[in-house]
């Protein structure tokens, strides 16, 4: 399959000495999601503003869809589709001005318009409300109004930066099951940056950690999670450790130990089987345990791995907010409510 | 530049501001207020009325170069003032739509530079065309109210009539390129009001839109002489007026004003390209 982004060694630096982008290289093949994953002041906005040539590179080269990106930026805008973190559609216009502006200026056929209106309307639940001002819009429509503005000229790529930042679990999950809907039916590509953890191990093909300007990993999200190395227990003693340390590394099966904040976080590829373990060894060397927790490879643990420390916590949702997004976007996948 | 592209975004805009009411009636005020208020305070003809009338003529025509009453001067001189603060709004829209990402959606679109500012120029500028005329209507309509009011004494040609126009147009499309640079280079909507009004004042401040001319020192003269607003006001004062008193026609004036406009047409649209393209 071709690739529909190439970047080579971009970089962007601001002010002569903040590297945001330093030197990252990768590739998105046509038809593909691929992720863009890390914590605000990573580098994900700069990188989107680049391949979308709103930003001029301080090095490097791309090219989308086949277009140098520094050397022909007008005929970029007009095969790519993007969709900004913040609210940019016009506030005093409706819903369906909003997209008729867009269509005009993507040069939609003119008699193509009222029908691609009529179904991005209908298609992202806004039928109803196109003739509303967009300041009336709630949050979620707005996302979803974006997302129309976004694709009202069926580009071959899609740059979704940040996009359901502020929505609430329902809204994320009802905006990638249309995300993954239209992938489905158009077979575009998607660039998407997100700090969502849950979102990029759910929405997809391939990831790329990226962390102060580096892509620190690349890969599925299964390969990623292997690369960890299978579960993690994590075993918290009640008071010194001892040599507790030793005698984890000694069990069967564990790969990896490494102290963290006063715990161990032990690798291996089952975890469910090593903790009865961990708990007698403890015992034998009659040391008490705080706790014991289990932790099937996710993409924190990968971030962990990779980057050396834990995602902070205010960079994205809650243990909660995870457990609901991921209910109702399954729900939403089946069609339920 | 592409037509449909312009156009759909000079829609957008009068879209944008029809749907701002607040935004109508408060220009409408500053100039009726100008007209009913300060025209009439200021209308000191009648204070020549103790002169012989053919010393009160040479007088008046001194001082106001051919205009029956300072009201009628002044009303000329209002569409030059309304030609200046009508477009300031601009680029005030411009700031605003950047704060609020509208704008870089648009720059993010296949839309160039040049559909961006053409349709915000063209929309920019209807408003105070309008209100240029709106200021003649209701300065003819005030003398038939019994106050005092724009009287024309010169027969208005078909010509005339284009010359009048096209000032007014000429005017408000300068003052719009002006104001829209000063929109796309400026990011805070604090330092662009700041630098609004200290271009704003001094220009009307140094026009003849308002002071007498016989009543200005040579000096002064001088410097209005080059200043558009003057150059638009005396395109009508001649038509309304009669050229009588003025130095040139009034295709002189208007080539005067077309030299501004295309000086600062090419510089908004130079500012407007690079405050566009890709941030280096």
């Amino acid at each position: 399959m071709p690739d529909a982004i190439v970047a080579e060694g971009l970089t962007r630096v601001f002010n002569g000495t903040v590297r945001a982008v330093d030197g990252i290289s990768f590739s998105v093949k046509e038809g593909e999601i691929y992720g863009f994953l890390g914590p605000n002041g990573a580098g994900k906005t700069t990188t989107v503003s680049m391949l979308t040539a709103v930003l001029g590179m301080t090095s490097g080269h791309a090219t989308v869809d086949g277009t140098d990106v520094a050397r022909h930026p007008h005929e970029l805008k007009q095969r790519i589709g993007l969709v900004f973190q913040e609210s940019t559609a016009d506030q005093d216009l409706t819903g369906r001005e909003n997209l008729e502006v867009a269509a005009a200026l993507f040069g939609v056929p003119l008699r193509e318009t009222a029908p691609r209106i009529n179904y991005l309307l209908d298609r992202l639940a806004l039928a109803d409300a196109s003739d509303r001002l967009a300041k009336t819009y709630s949050g979620g429509m707005r996302r979803r109004l974006e997302l129309a503005v976004g694709i009202i000229h069926s580009p071959r790529v899609l740059f979704l930066d940040e996009p359901t930042l502020g929505l609430d679990p329902q809204g994320r999950a009802g905006f990638w099951k249309i995300i993954g809907d239209l992938r489905q039916e158009s077979g575009m590509t998607v660039f998407l940056t997100t700090h969502y953890l849950d979102e990029a191990d759910t929405m997809c093909d391939r990831i790329a950690i990226i962390d102060h300007g580096k892509i620190a990993a690349t890969g599925t999200p299964s390969e990623l999670k292997d690369r960890v190395g299978g579960d993690v227990v994590t075993v918290k003693p009640l008071g010194p450790p001892g040599s507790l340390l030793d005698a984890l590394k000694a069990l069967p099966g564990v790969t990896s130990v490494v102290p963290q904040d006063g715990s161990f976080r032990v690798k291996c590829p089952n975890g469910e089987t090593l903790i009865p373990k961990v708990v007698g060894a403890a015992t034998g060397l009659g040391i008490s345990l705080a706790g014991v927790s289990l932790r099937r490879p996710s993409l924190d643990e990968v971030f962990l791995d990779f980057t050396g420390r834990e995602f902070r916590e205010d960079e994205g949702p809650t243990a909660t907010d995870r457990a609901v997004f991921m209910s109702r976007f399954q729900d939403a996948r089946r069609g339920r409510r | 530049m592409n037509v449909r592209r312009w156009s759909a975004l000079t829609k957008r805009e009068l879209l944008k501001i029809s749907r701002n009411p607040a935004a109508i009636v408060t220009s409408l005020m500053l100039p009726i207020l100008y007209l009913v208020l300060f025209g009439q305070g200021f209308n000191f003809t009648s204070s020549l009325n103790y002169l012989p009338p053919p010393e009160r003529t040479s007088a008046l025509d001194a001082l106001l170069l051919g205009a029956p009453n300072y009201f009628s001067y002044f009303a000329a001189g209002m569409v030059g003032f309304v030609g200046v603060t009508a477009t300031l709004f601009v680029g005030a829209n411009v700031i605003f739509d950047k704060l609020f990402g509208t704008l870089k959606r648009t720059a993010a679109s296949p839309a160039t530079a040049t559909d961006i500012f053409g349709a915000r120029l063209v929309a920019g500028s209807i408003q105070p065309v309008a209100l240029a005329f709106l200021v003649l209507g209701l300065a003819i309509l005030l003398g038939h109210l019994g106050l005092s009011g724009l009287t024309v004494t010169a027969s208005v040609s078909v010509v005339a009539a284009a010359e009048v126009v096209l000032a007014i147009l000429l005017l408000s499309l300068m003052f719009a390129s002006l104001f829209l640079a000063l929109g796309f280079t400026i990011e805070q909507p604090q330092t662009y009001f700041a630098l609004v009004n200290a271009i704003n004042l001094p220009v009307l401040l140094t026009s003849a839109a308002l002071y007498p001319w016989g009543a200005m020192p040579t000096w002064l003269q001088e410097v209005a002489s080059y200043n558009p607003v003057t150059l638009a006001v005396e395109v009508l004062r001649i038509n309304f007026f009669g050229d009588a008193f003025y130095p040139y026609a009034a295709w002189v004036y208007l080539a005067g004003l077309i030299a501004w406009f295309a000086g600062m047409f090419t510089v908004a649209t130079l500012l407007t390209r690079r405050a566009l393209a890709p941030k280096a």
